[in-house]
């Protein structure tokens, strides 16, 4: 039995109603208890503002195409090498780091728990294993049914229980978590190098469109009580104008979960433009917000764009090779059979571009506009907006308006006619900030009910403990503390032991993986179904049994069982 | 006994679709591979014990005394080499790559002799690639440049390309062309629809005079480049062109011949180019069933696919320079750990002369060209026969190999564990 | 101030020594530097005879001498700033990487990557230097951005390899891929070299002897006068929508 008492902790522990309160927090077994024995060992944490540790509902961590965006870049992977010492192993990389470098950069940052976005079934057992080496946080892998022949075909005949019986087999061999739309139906199009261009485009050969595609798998989705909701990158992603394909996308979604959304759509930034082409380009963050304000079905999250390099990967292949003529920098793509795609390049984003400074501002407009910060999470699509390491930046942007016009003054100088940003006054305070960066995502995830983003007795004992103190800090004017205070925890605690502390990460760590297994009734079952057999057999180059994930590929295994309403 | 869906641990096309039968732990039969692949599965005469270099004679020893030679001999080298890799799975690679980080060494494997040129190139333009099954389902034009699958991965032709069945296509044998790109007519050329003989050393030019074709830049064109003739090279890029899916597989007939690296970087290009104006895809034919899954663990654990050097404590990524071919030939490493290839049978003579200098342990189930180098070899399970384990496609689709059989070898997971083990202890 | 560091004969001869302390503004504060061989950290004074004469207060009054068997000698003059290096035999790889400023002179032969990603400064190497003299880093898209590098003997291979900015110069010839996806600066090599210029992109390249292997996607110009000679003007590469420009004395395509 280990125990461990944290004191005098000043706690923002949003789920359970707490701002700012000053207690002491038990911890016992990995897991948040009442009290602790006086054998506890204790942490104390001096009045220093406490969190529940941080949840990241959207990066790109792990998996196929992010070790290919090192792959391809020895000249990131050189820009922050660190060797091994104590319990760290070496680590490179600035914008795509190695396993381990995400891994104590996030912990030392104070998050716990991530999601990856976008996992290609057929690959699924490459994220895993990258998993197995990000050990100091929880994962989860959004799992990719954008381009799924047997969906699109199955939408195509009007059968939703078919889509849902084909995403519960899916999730379950490849021990996915989330369903993950990308470019609905772009994905497969551009298996052919064509695109859809709006919700109304057709597939080719499948005759289905994007709108179909995002309704249908979103009923689905519910109908197997799926902890999260879909989760949606839009079609027409970076394109002047594609805020109406957006606000469509949005208009399809009907309220059908009382405990979270139905829809969360992510990186929104990327998908909140108008102007007829680059030259009118322009914000249209008000629209989106408002539309967003109105209907509680939907969570978006920012997708902040930061100044400075990046590498940009996501399974939108058609985007990534439009983002290439543009750069023509180098540009790797990688189309997985039956399934979906990908693509990944380098950029900069530049001060000097006004493009690059709109979008800047429009990721914040996003969090500033939507009234509730449940609806809008922090995020910069790791790491397309911007490595995960500018989150203190973007929280300190949030929450000092003095902050936002210096940074403003060193943009390009036409960005104030294309965007709503200087006008807006809104501070956010630190409750909001830890919405944003934990409760919130939490609760899109569908994940409180299993012990994340709060401190209650019963949850998992995965705290950050900031060097900072609330009642003494006045982020609107002392920013710089702000990004200090957030870029460095004093302590974070995981599974109830001190894993980082100012900088360092302590112990080697082990993550436990969370996955779905829907129960299906008999006739649902695909793995029985002789026609997915049949068509699996023909046309993917892997055998089905050689397909699901085996069980040795989770370091501790979290599987959520739900039952399917077919 | 017959084991199905197994994997084949030959070459980087991972066949899943093996059945392995067994009678009283002996492979009897095997349906489905390759010559190679089958070879491979019947493959007998296994090292039995550790053995320990004795003057002119072999010594056995125990698994315990090979692993602690191994430790205290990697333990005290200044330079030292970990090479090999893409002949044992995944598991074993990492325990690798945490190996070379804690003793400072250098870690590489076989991509150095074969496709490194090709990461090379990937790094510096990019790569459009997709799986196999891709290719397989749409592609109606594929092109094999300076690679000769009848010889090298045999199914590959009957599984994804020529004789694969295509959702997309109608009647795949027909509808789908072929065309062969060598130096000399190679048993695939015999199949092509289309064969395009270059001038050794020329690839790099016809790669750059497609180019320029593709952009409608025919006049500067010389009437000949490289023996192959204009008209030719605009016929093929407009093959190219009209196809709806093309997909280029290229082999070390490309990747080593002059220019090595440029070339893959040429033709990457010229895939760029091509999919401005219709789908295509490349592709390099990895030759050892896990050279990729080598690559992919030492990037996501050390940022780099191959050649890494830790001597300094933090990685140092430069081929050319810390990559085994090139320090052995300088000399410059001073003790050498052996895992799943067998350089002896590959390497310059340059290189195995300093191969001869210094201490050498090698993980291999077999006697190979290598044994006669080593101090200490120790033989291990063979991953996808009697050991378990993921391999890379050469596609990066990742397989869990099957046991089929059940020995008391150890895996090279498990040697190499005790090893670290051992170093940690000591560190 | 003068630095005289003097190789001392090494038992482990073979194992290269890094030396990146080896640049002449680390002398200002004394000698107390550490060179790597291997793994293993040695003090400067036992990997060389160290002596000093004289004082500086500044980098560039500083000229540091190597002498002995320094071919093995990795990364001398790294993010050399200012001041002076003299190697009197030859060297090993990547001397002067980074460099901004001062001079590098080196007597004897240069091994691989001499003056790569060089920012500014000379180097001159009286003998031959092997591949990828003045080239970039694996991936990245600029090589040398600026400075001087002259070769009195010849270059290996990739020679100035994505050169951003900045003078080359070779006087004897040089190997395969000479002056490789070019996008500005100037590369001269006086002798014969084989497929210069490839996948340029902008910059000038200029070979006074044969170019070999001659890319096919360079469109003829006409000819021009150059510093005394007659040379033939191409443009290119068209492959790679460039607009570079490259003068051959004369060519050979592999036809
Ligand atoms: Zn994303």
């Amino acid at each position: 039995m280990t125990e461990l008492l944290v004191k005098n902790a000043c706690v923002i522990d949003p789920l359970r109603g707490i701002n700012g309160e000053v207690m002491d927090i038990a911890i016992r077994n990995g897991k948040i208890v009442e009290e602790v024995s006086d054998a506890a060992e204790v942490v104390d944490a001096r009045g220093m503002l406490t969190m529940p540790g941080g949840i990241d509902s959207h990066t790109h961590i792990c998996g196929t195409k992010v070790n290919f965006g090192r792959y391809m870049s020895p000249e990131d992977m050189r820009a922050g090498r660190t060797p091994r010492q104590g319990a760290m192993h070496a680590t490179s990389g600035y914008s795509v780091p190695t396993t381990y470098g995400n891994s104590y950069r996030y912990s030392v940052m104070g998050y716990t728990t991530l999601l990856e976005g976008a996992m290609a079934p057929l690959e699924a057992r490459h994220t895993h294993e990258e998993f197995s080496y990000t050990p100091l946080q929880d994962t989860m892998a959004n799992t990719l049914f954008d381009g799924n022949w047997g969906i699109l075909e199955a939408i195509r005949d009007g059968d939703t229980k078919r889509v849902a019986a084909i995403i519960a087999w899916t999730l379950s061999a490849v021990k996915g978590f989330g369903v993950k739309l990308t470019n609905p139906g772009g994905t497969e199009a551009w298996q052919w190098g064509k695109n859809v261009t709006c919700i109304r485009d057709p597939v080719p050969y499948f005759e289905v469109t994007p709108a179909e595609i995002i309704r249908s798998v979103v009923e689905a989705n519910e109908l197997l009580h799926l902890p999260h909701s879909v989760h949606l990158h839009c079609n027409n992603l970076g394109t002047p104008g594609n805020y109406t394909c957006t606000l469509g996308s949005f208009g399809l979604i009907p309220d059908l979960n009382k405990k979270r959304q139905t829809l969360y759509a992510t990186h929104v930034q990327f998908h909140a433009y108008g102007g007829s082409g680059w030259k009118d380009f322009c914000s249209k963050s008000e629209p989106i917000a408002n539309y967003v304000n109105m209907r509680p079905q939907i969570v978006i999250d920012m997708g902040q764009v930061m100044f400075g390099r990046t590498t940009t990967m996501t399974a939108d292949g058609p985007m990534e090779f439009n983002l290439y003529r543009l750069h023509h920098d180098k540009w790797s793509n990688h189309d997985v059979e039956l399934e979906t795609g990908s693509g990944i390049i380098p950029v900069i984003y530049r001060r000097k571009n006004l493009v690059n400074s709109i979008m800047w501002a429009i990721g914040l407009e996003l969090a500033l506009l939507t009234k509730s910060p449940w609806q809008c999470l922090l995020t910069t699509d790791n790491p397309n907006g911007a490595p995960f390491v500018k989150y203190p930046e973007i929280i300190a942007l949030l929450m000092s308006k003095r902050y936002r016009d210096a940074e403003f003054a060193t943009v390009h100088p036409d960005t104030e006619s294309r965007v709503p940003l200087p006008a807006i006054e809104r501070e956010l305070d630190w409750h909001e900030i830890a919405v944003m960066t934990r409760a919130g995502g939490a609760r899109a995830l569908g994940i409180q009910d299993l012990g994340k983003g709060h401190l209650a007795p019963g949850a998992d004992a995965d705290v950050a403990i900031y060097p900072l103190r609330i009642d003494e800090v006045d982020p609107a004017a002392e920013y710089q503390k702000v990004i200090d205070g957030f870029s460095q925890t004093e302590y974070t605690i995981k599974r109830g032991r001190v894993v980082a502390r100012r900088g360092e990460c302590l112990v080697h760590g082990s993550n436990a993986t969370f996955w779905v297994r829907p129960k299906v009734p008999e006739n649902y079952d695909m793995g029985k179904d002789p026609d997915f057999i049949e068509k699996f057999d023909r046309y993917y180059t892997v055998r089905m049994r050689n397909y699901p994930v085996q069980d040795e590929y989770l370091t501790r295994s979290r599987c959520i069982e739900t039952e399917a309403d077919l | 006994m017959i084991v199905k869906d197994a994997v084949c641990p030959f070459c980087g096309c991972l066949c899943d679709d093996i059945e392995v039968e067994v009678e009283g732990n002996r492979v009897v039969a095997v349906t489905n591979a390759c010559e190679l692949g089958m070879t491979k599965f019947m493959g007998e005469k296994r090292m039995k014990n550790p053995i320990l270099r004795d003057g002119n004679r072999w010594k056995d020893i125990t698994y315990d005394e090979a692993i602690r030679y191994a430790a205290d001999m990697l333990l005290s080298a200044e330079r030292p080499l970990l090479y090999g890799w893409s002949g044992t799975h995944g598991e074993a690679q990492c325990v690798g790559v945490h190996m070379a980080e804690l003793i400072h060494g250098v870690i590489d494997n076989t991509s150095s002799v074969c496709h490194g040129p090709s990461i090379l190139a990937i790094q510096e333009v990019g790569h459009p690639g997709c799986t196999l099954g891709v290719v397989k389902n749409r592609a109606d034009l594929v092109i094999y440049w300076g690679s000769n699958p009848i010889d090298a991965h045999p199914r590959h032709l009957s599984r994804y390309t020529r004789y694969a069945e295509g959702f997309f296509l109608e009647n795949a044998f027909r509808d789908r062309k072929v065309i062969v790109v060598d130096v000399r007519k190679t048993e695939t050329a015999n199949i092509a629809d289309e064969f395009i003989q270059i001038k050794p050393g020329g690839d790099y030019a016809v790669l750059s005079a497609l180019r320029a074709i593709v952009q409608g830049k025919v006049d500067t064109i010389p009437r000949t480049v490289a023996g192959v003739t204009r008209a030719q090279l605009v016929r093929v890029a407009n093959l190219c062109k009209s196809a709806k899916f093309g997909a280029v597989y290229f082999g070390l007939g490309l990747t080593m011949t002059q220019g090595k690296y440029k070339n893959i970087r040429n033709a990457i290009e010229l895939i760029s180019e091509l999919n401005r104006h219709t789908k295509f895809t490349i592709s390099a034919m990895r030759g050892h069933y896990n050279v990729y899954g080598s690559n992919e663990v030492n990037t996501w654990m050390t940022g780099y696919p191959f050649g890494i050097d830790f001597s300094r404590g933090i990685a140092f990524y430069n081929p050319g320079e810390t990559t085994a071919v090139d320090i052995l030939a300088r000399k410059e490493c001073d003790a050498a750990l052996i895992v799943g290839s067998d350089p002896a049978a590959h390497f310059p003579r340059r290189c195995l002369e300093h191969l001869a200098d210094i201490p050498v342990v090698q993980l291999d189930p077999y006697p190979n060209a290598t044994t006669a180098f080593c101090n200490v070899q120790i033989p291990v399970a063979v991953t996808g026969i009697d050991a378990e384990g993921t391999a890379y496609r050469m596609d990066g689709v990742p397989i869990r190999t099957r046991r089929v059989l059940s020995t008391d070898y150890l895996s090279d997971e498990e040697v190499l564990s005790r090893m670290y083990a051992l170093m940690q202890e000591a560190s | 101030m003068k630095v005289t560091l003097a190789m001392k004969p090494m038992t482990k001869g073979f194992i290269p020594i890094e030396a990146e302390s080896i640049v002449p503004k680390n002398f200002l504060s004394g000698t107390d530097l550490s060179v790597w061989r291997g793994n293993r950290e040695l003090r400067l004074d036992e990997a060389f005879s160290v002596s000093v004469e004289g004082s500086a207060d500044r980098a560039e009054d500083v000229e540091v001498v190597l002498s002995g068997d320094t071919c093995r000698l990795k990364r001398v003059g790294e993010y050399m700033d200012a001041g002076r290096i003299t190697v009197l035999g030859g060297i090993g790889m990547h001397c002067g990487n980074f460099m901004s400023g001062g001079t590098i002179e080196v007597h004897g032969n240069a091994d691989g990557w001499l003056g790569r990603e060089m920012a500014g400064g000379t180097i001159v190497c009286r003998g031959d230097v092997a591949d990828y003299c003045a080239s970039g880093y694996r991936g990245g898209r600029k090589g040398m951005k600026g400075g001087t590098v002259e070769v009195f003997g010849r270059a290996g291979d990739f020679l100035a390899e994505s050169l951003a900015g900045g003078t080359v110069v070779v006087h004897g010839d040089a190997g395969d891929m000479a002056g490789a996806e070019i996008h500005s600066g100037t590369l001269v090599v006086h002798g014969n070299c084989s497929r210069p210029a490839a996948n340029m992109k902008g910059g000038s390249c200029y070979v006074y002897g044969t170019a070999r292997g001659m890319i096919p996607t360079f469109r003829k110009v006409g000819t021009v006068q150059h510093e005394g000679r007659t040379l033939i003007q191409f443009t290119g590469d068209l492959a790679n929508r460039g607009k570079g420009n490259l003068f051959v004395k004369d060519y050979e395509y592999l036809d």
